[in-house]
């Protein structure tokens, strides 16, 4: 047998460590947890055969917490097959894509749920069941998606850290098919010189969900439940970035039709009540500027800002950034540990209230590498994220790479 | 661009009785150097990057690059993929290098499945930690330097041409670079850095030269020594191959995100 008729499968995998401390107390006299250890594995699996134009990529994931039973959780982030041919590229089965240019937050970015419960930042992804066509030209790329599977955004537990604090009711949907609904969306991408653009559309269930209420006996004082809500939507969206000099412009912004306000939905065990549907727009605009070798040193240290906005302002989704300033220092030493620091602070300019982040990486050795997170809250009371002011904490992880 | 250059070279020269400047005979130089590595069509090699700290201690990358060489006025299109440090593996870089405008350059990060376009100001950082600059890898077109030819030196019993070439971008790193270039082959067998401020900042060393195709030189050890710092970073190619048939359509922003 010719060595290159058997397919040959190559199998990586990595093991994090992760141990968070949570500065105060938490606001909920039922839990008594200040650290917290949690561990998870990923595995990547990948196969290639017909002269590499066919593969195959397998990714397992699952996490234990010690302390949060929805943050104990498996998910297949990938399981695709992907062919090459000469005028398309094919991909069937789950997978992750990402959109988007900014910082701050990533409005356009919407194949995928958030793995919330994975980290705050919005990064991590559930994985996504998809037909992926890819067309790649001279004159630019267009991505088209049949996205047959609804996949409901993680939270946390109601006695865990980072919690509302309540139960969270089984999810509702607008579209009849509920999870089953057939979502599509497109993206077209390209550039000119330095200057990148985006343009994208989306329909069917929205990702971002509707935070409503949920009564067992239909009487609105009695609250068991947060209900998930999750209304077709349509949305377009914009992404822009122009590097010129040492400075990086970045726009993105998304024109959103079918969401309904958080509170106007109210979910009994016979009847629903669901609010009206809005259009709104919401943008992320700013810049980094990057300074390379600064004090005579390898460093390059960058300069973020970039401004948030929502349309609905104060009417906006619990997640959302209704009108917020984000301004941030990236710090990169250029070392053999390939180091780096991110410091922000996210400041609500209406609420007059901040938070706090900092985020840093290194590598310790070859296979190991360190990561650091630490977040301060400081809501004002009238803020929806007050129940978070008590949530400070700092968390390390470690990664071994097999 | 490159005919017109040779153009008006001849046309010097011709006015000038072969009585050459030493700006016209570096850049001569230079011509019939980029000249000699003409017709590769692409390539492919494994190498091995070693960053060596002030006291010796050592660390390792290894990473992939395919080269696709520029048709007419396009510059060279290469894809660099990195299978280590661990927790780098799969990170990839695609460069198209251009003769007379800054080059274009992607950088793929695969835990967030995100392209990110790296703006050419940064060519004088350190690439990767190590004591080479993004300049110093990307493909060398004749059109980033002005020449100047210094001198004859002999090297390791090697007789050389000495020219200096200064870079046209305002944002490169160095005020000038003198080449130690050698007489039969025209291969860069030393290269001096100066900084901005004119002071001796780097050395490389190109050596192990192995001809490939009976036609192509190309080093199996270069070695990039900072004398400011006393840093080093040895990179050590394997086996080159040619004219293995790759597509242009392996050099794309699809292509980064497929590169295993």
């Amino acid at each position: 047998m010719a060595a290159s008729s058997y397919a040959e499968v190559s199998i990586d995998a990595e093991l994090d460590y992760e141990g968070a401390v949570y500065f105060n107390d938490s606001l909920n006299p039922e839990i008594d947890q200040n650290v917290n250890n949690s561990v998870s594995a990923e595995m990547e699996m990948y196969t290639e055969w017909a002269d590499g134009t066919q593969s195959l990529t397998f990714k397992p994931f699952y996490r234990y917490d010690e302390m949060d039973d929805e943050r104990t959780h498996g998910d297949i982030r990938e399981l695709m097959w992907h062919q090459v041919a000469d005028e398309y590229e094919l991909k069937v089965g789950i997978g992750k894509v990402f959109w988007g240019v900014t910082e701050s937050a990533h409005l356009v970015d919407i194949v995928n749920q958030t793995d919330s419960v994975e980290s705050l930042d919005g990064e991590e992804k559930l994985g996504q069941p998809m037909v992926q066509l890819l067309i790649e030209r001279d004159w630019g790329n267009l991505d088209l998606f049949v996205l047959p599977y609804h996949r409901g955004r993680t939270f946390a537990g109601p006695d865990a850290r980072l919690s509302t604090g309540f139960e969270l009711a089984d999810a509702v949907y607008e579209s009849d098919d509920e999870e089953g609904n057939i979502d599509i969306a497109a993206r077209f991408y390209s550039y000119v010189d330095d200057f990148e653009y985006a343009v994208s559309a989306f329909h069917g269930n929205s990702r971002e969900l509707v935070l409503g209420v949920f009564s067992p006996d239909g009487n609105p004082s009695n609250i068991t439940a947060l209900q998930p809500y999750y209304p077709t939507i349509t949305q377009l969206g914009l992404e822009v970035q122009y590097l010129i000099e040492g400075w990086a412009w970045k726009v993105e912004a998304i024109h959103r039709d079918g969401m309904i306000k958080d509170q106007s939905v109210f979910v009994t065990p016979v009847a629903s009540v669901i609010g009206e549907s809005e259009s709104y727009f919401a943008t992320v605009a700013g810049f980094e500027y990057t300074q390379v070798g600064i004090f005579e040193t390898r460093w390059d240290l960058g300069w973020v800002a970039e401004h948030l906005y929502d349309s609905r302002q104060e009417d906006a989704s619990f997640g959302a950034f209704e009108h917020d300033l984000l301004l941030g220092t990236r710090w990169v030493a250029n070392d053999e540990a390939s180091s780096e620091l991110l410091a922000g602070i996210l400041y609500d300019y209406e609420y007059q209230d901040y938070s706090l982040s900092l985020e840093g990486n290194t590598r310790i050795m070859n296979g190991l590498s360190l990561e650091l997170e630490a977040r301060i809250f400081a809501p004002a009371s009238d803020n929806p994220q007050f129940d978070f002011r008590d949530e400070d904490f700092v968390k390390l992880t470690l990664t071994y790479y097999l | 661009m490159k005919k017109l250059l040779i153009g008006l070279l001849l046309a010097s020269t011709a006015l000038t009785g072969f009585a050459q400047t030493p700006e016209e005979k570096g850049l001569a130089i230079a011509i019939e150097g980029d000249k000699r590595g003409e017709g590769f069509v692409d390539s492919q090699v494994k190498l091995k990057m070693v960053l060596i700290d002030a006291k010796g201690r050592e660390s390792t990358r290894d990473m992939r690059v395919k080269t696709m060489e520029g048709q007419g006025e396009g510059g060279d299109k290469s894809l660099m993929v990195f299978d280590t440090p661990k927790d780098q593996k799969g990170v990839a870089m695609l460069t198209f290098t251009h003769k007379t405008k800054s080059d274009d350059q992607w950088l793929y990060l695969p835990a967030l499945k995100r392209v990110k376009k790296i703006s050419s100001r940064n060519k004088s950082g350190p690439f990767v930690g190590s004591e080479f600059a993004f300049e110093d890898i990307s493909s060398q077109e004749v059109e980033k330097y002005t020449y100047k030819y210094l001198r004859d030196e002999t090297i390791d019993g090697q007789d050389c041409y000495v020219v200096e070439s200064d870079p046209v971008d305002k944002y490169s790193g160095y005020k000038r670079r003198v080449a130690w270039i050698d007489k039969e082959h025209y291969r860069a067998l030393k290269i001096d850095f100066y900084d901005r401020k004119d002071s001796l900042l780097k050395t490389l060393t190109n050596s192990e030269y192995k001809l490939y195709l009976d036609k192509f030189w190309y080093p199996s050890l270069s070695e990039m020594k900072n004398h400011q710092t006393g840093k080093a970073t040895r990179l050590v190619y394997e086996n080159y191959e040619f004219k293995v048939g790759l597509k242009s359509k392996e050099f794309t922003k699809n292509s980064l995100k497929r590169a295993k």
